[in-house]
């Protein structure tokens, strides 16, 4: 006998946001794409830079987080606040007003990783194309929290998206929307054969063009999806090594990497925080210090599990190898 | 129907958090995740073949549930060529009343450690219907005192630390036993060991049987499975049909690739039973009990596995050997010990939740807990995709569907497998 659950409502909205709005928290394209103005991307090309929204929502992300932290799932005063959130949505999810906490310099970083990524593609020879703010979220949550008939019904809006672009290549920022695009699509879209790429791979075919980087030691925290899904983990070393950088290794690293606890945030915050930072721990373990990542919510992750005062950079291998170019 | 549990999910991340902040579970975690690294880094040394014969012996497990039915079928007349009685059970309440039928009441009964046991609640029933019930299985046994369910499958009690044992036992003892461990170990080998010679009844689990012969592999450290098993005159052994393989010889790869991952290294016992106790010593003339038990009875239980069985993407669930390597390798295990689970733990204890013991509304909290971070893969002998099957259990609940074979009538879902003969 089928028997409706009831779910923890966060599940629901996600999944409304992204049918609806194209994005997890409903953020508007011109937002999510504010990042590419200065850069005049065309629309069309071989390969299209695709960040899928992902860094842009990470510090909406931590304000909603802190938000259901302190208020029980279960209880009256979450499905109220969550009502008057549906109202917004109506409208377009206004996040500067709703989330008055979100810090504009986390906003500012967490944008201009976008930036810094496609700046660095440009500086080794790749000619971006990028959909702006028709940019749609890939879906990769969707499918991570079980919403595969929606998933299944919204993948051709970012199917028509990217052919809309006449790219041969994909390449995304975020091993969750590599993921997605290459080992689900197919099998939900027939014929859908599009080369999926991530930053790492891209940078890696050139890293002989990279700069030098001037370091004290840093240490890779690999991405699940990266090193394991996708199998890409020597290229960030092949990467970081080539351009004079001192790699440690941590002691669980590669395929048996530690989950930064990212994925359970939604539903349990401070659970994924006790992970994040264990995981910190581990890192700084190895003496280096900058804890370098490649994926977006690692990067959140990780920096929220540091404790207050830790003289230890958490970043994005994106924005370590802006500096190369920065210095 | 409509089943809310958005209070289910509140009260589980409280009891996350709260296991997340417990000292005791923390300490004793972080020494089980290195000790357990460390050990079977080194006996991978030793034995280099085992990644290789683990591969052969997913091809066996492959095989022979595909072919649960056949064996079934072939394990149960072996088991009583051997002069020993075999049983099927459906479900739950068939398994329990089967074991009370052959028990009985007013009996002592000494138990070894069984996750099916677990999945039955089958001491709390032999007690309930007026039974005194024993775990001898160490961790167990502190358990059953503290009133607590299992943290981890081989390891029950690896929360407790050693200075908290000394004050349960002390209590129970009615005598100072001091936080030594060698002294709580002494405790309790001197209790136990009356009970073993003055129970009516041994129950056991077995981790492998060969259906070609009916052998009950059962693996162990402690010597209580042996004294279980041996000493009194009655032999329960219930087991879950998924355990059954061909052969003996795969049996023996089974056990070999299961306590290696199980950190064992080499076991201290391992128990082959295939029936009574006998002997021919005296004018040939073939007399059963000689120092063993007399009655040897086999529960095979099903429980929602051939359910399993029948659909391809969660057939590789009956794969697990039960190792608990993956526990290890979990980072929310690694916080919160067995609070990730229900009666079987950690992501591939959600899968199992689901199908034998709790259902999909038990199972959701804790399928919604599994990061999907696949590292469990990555340790698993068997490499069974736990994220996979995570993934497809989360469709089933946000779409409301039924786990595979729910709505099929009876006969399908036993497999065609017809009972034994009554005793």
């Amino acid at each position: 006998m089928a028997v409706e659950m009831k779910l923890p409502p966060v599940l629901d909205i996600i999944r409304g946001n992204i049918v609806k709005y194209g994005n997890p928290l409903a953020l508007k394209g011109s937002e999510v794409a504010a990042w590419a103005k200065g850069l005049k991307l065309p629309k069309e090309g071989e390969v299209l830079f695709y960040t899928g929204g992902e860094y842009q929502l990470l510090p909406f992300i931590d304000s909603l987080v802190k938000t259901m932290t302190h208020i029980d799932q279960g209880s009256k005063s979450f499905s109220l606040m969550m009502g008057v959130r549906n109202i917004l949505d109506k409208a377009g999810f206004n996040a500067e007003k709703v989330y008055a906490s979100v810090l504009a310099k986390d906003r500012e970083r967490f944008n201009s990783v976008c930036y810094k990524a496609a700046f660095v593609l440009q500086k080794l020879g790749y000619d971006l194309a990028y959909a702006g703010d028709e940019e749609l979220y890939s879906g990769a949550l969707l499918y991570e929290l079980g919403f595969w008939q929606d998933l299944k019904e919204y993948a051709p809006k970012v199917r028509r998206m990217i052919e809309k672009t006449r790219a041969k290549t994909v390449v995304c920022l975020s091993p969750h929307a590599a993921e997605v695009l290459k080992l689900v699509y197919p099998k939900m879209l027939p014929g859908f054969s599009i080369q999926v790429r991530t930053f790492v791979e891209l940078v890696w075919e050139r890293r002989n063009k990279l700069p030098a980087i001037s370091s004290a030691p840093v240490v890779i925290h690999d991405s699940c999806r990266l090193a394991r899904e996708l199998e890409v983990d020597e290229e960030i070393r092949d990467i970081l090594i080539g351009a004079g950088v001192p790699v440690r290794e941590a002691e669980r690293n590669r395929q048996w990497t530690t989950c930064c606890g990212g994925p359970g945030k939604l539903l349990f915050p401070e659970l994924s925080h006790v992970m994040g930072s264990r995981r910190v721990t581990e890192l700084e373990e190895t003496g280096a210090e900058t804890i370098l990542t490649s994926c977006p919510y690692c990067l959140a992750a990780l920096a929220g599990g540091q404790e207050k005062g830790d003289k230890t950079a958490v970043e994005d291998l994106i924005e370590f190898l802006f500096r190369g170019y920065a210095a | 129907m409509k089943s809310d549990l958005t209070k289910a999910f509140a009260d589980y991340a409280k009891d996350l958090n709260q296991a997340s902040r417990d000292e005791n579970i923390q300490k004793a975690m972080s020494r089980a995740v290195k000790s357990y690294r460390a050990t079977t880094d080194e006996t991978m040394r030793r034995f280099p073949h085992t990644p290789d014969l683990a591969a052969e012996v997913r091809e066996i497990k492959t095989r022979a549930i595909q072919d649960n039915a056949a064996l079934l079928q072939e394990a149960m007349a072996s088991v009583e060529r051997n002069k020993g009685k075999a049983f099927y059970a459906k479900d739950a309440q068939e398994a329990l009343r089967l074991a009370l039928e052959i028990i009985g009441r007013g009996k002592v009964v000494v138990k070894g450690k069984s996750m099916l046991g677990e999945e039955l609640h089958l001491r709390e029933y032999l007690e309930e219907h007026g039974n005194e019930v024993w775990e001898t299985d160490l961790g167990e046994f502190i358990l059953q005192l503290k009133k607590e369910r299992p943290m981890h499958i081989l390891s029950p009690a690896i929360h407790v630390p050693r200075e908290q044992v000394a004050d349960i036992f002390s209590k129970f003892f009615q005598k100072e036993i001091p936080p030594d461990i060698a002294a709580e170990v002494g405790a309790v080998r001197e209790f136990l060991r009356e009970k073993y010679f003055s129970a009516d009844v041994g129950i056991s689990g077995a981790n492998v049987v060969a259906a070609d012969t009916g052998a009950m592999v059962i693996i162990e450290n402690e010597g209580n499975v042996r004294l279980s098993t041996g000493a009194p005159p009655v032999h329960l052994l219930m087991v879950g049909v998924e355990k059954i393989v061909p052969t003996f010889q795969e049996a023996m790869k089974v056990a070999e690739v299961t306590w290696r991952y199980a950190q064992y290294g080499v076991p201290g016992y391992v128990n082959i039973i295939s029936g009574p106790s006998k002997t021919g010593d005296i004018e040939k003339v073939t007399t059963y009990g000689a120092h063993g038990p007399k009655q040897f009875y086999v529960i095979f239980v099903d429980n929602g596995r051939s359910q399993m069985a029948g659909d391809e993407r969660f057939s590789q669930a009956l794969h697990c050997l039960r190792c608990g390597g993956c526990m290890y390798e979990c980072p929310v295990f690694q916080v919160t010990a067995g609070h990730f689970g229900h009666t079987y733990l950690g992501g591939i204890g959600a899968i199992w939740t689901a199908f034998v013991s709790g259902g999909l509304d038990e199972a959701a909290p804790l399928l919604y807990t599994c990061l999907r971070c696949g590292r469990c893969v990555e340790r698993c002998p068997m490499r069974i995709n736990v994220p996979g099957m995570v993934g497809e259990l989360r469709k089933m609940l946000v779409y409301g569907e039924s786990l595979p074979g729910e709505d099929l009538p009876e006969a399908a879902v036993a497999g065609g497998v017809s009972h034994a003969a009554e005793t």
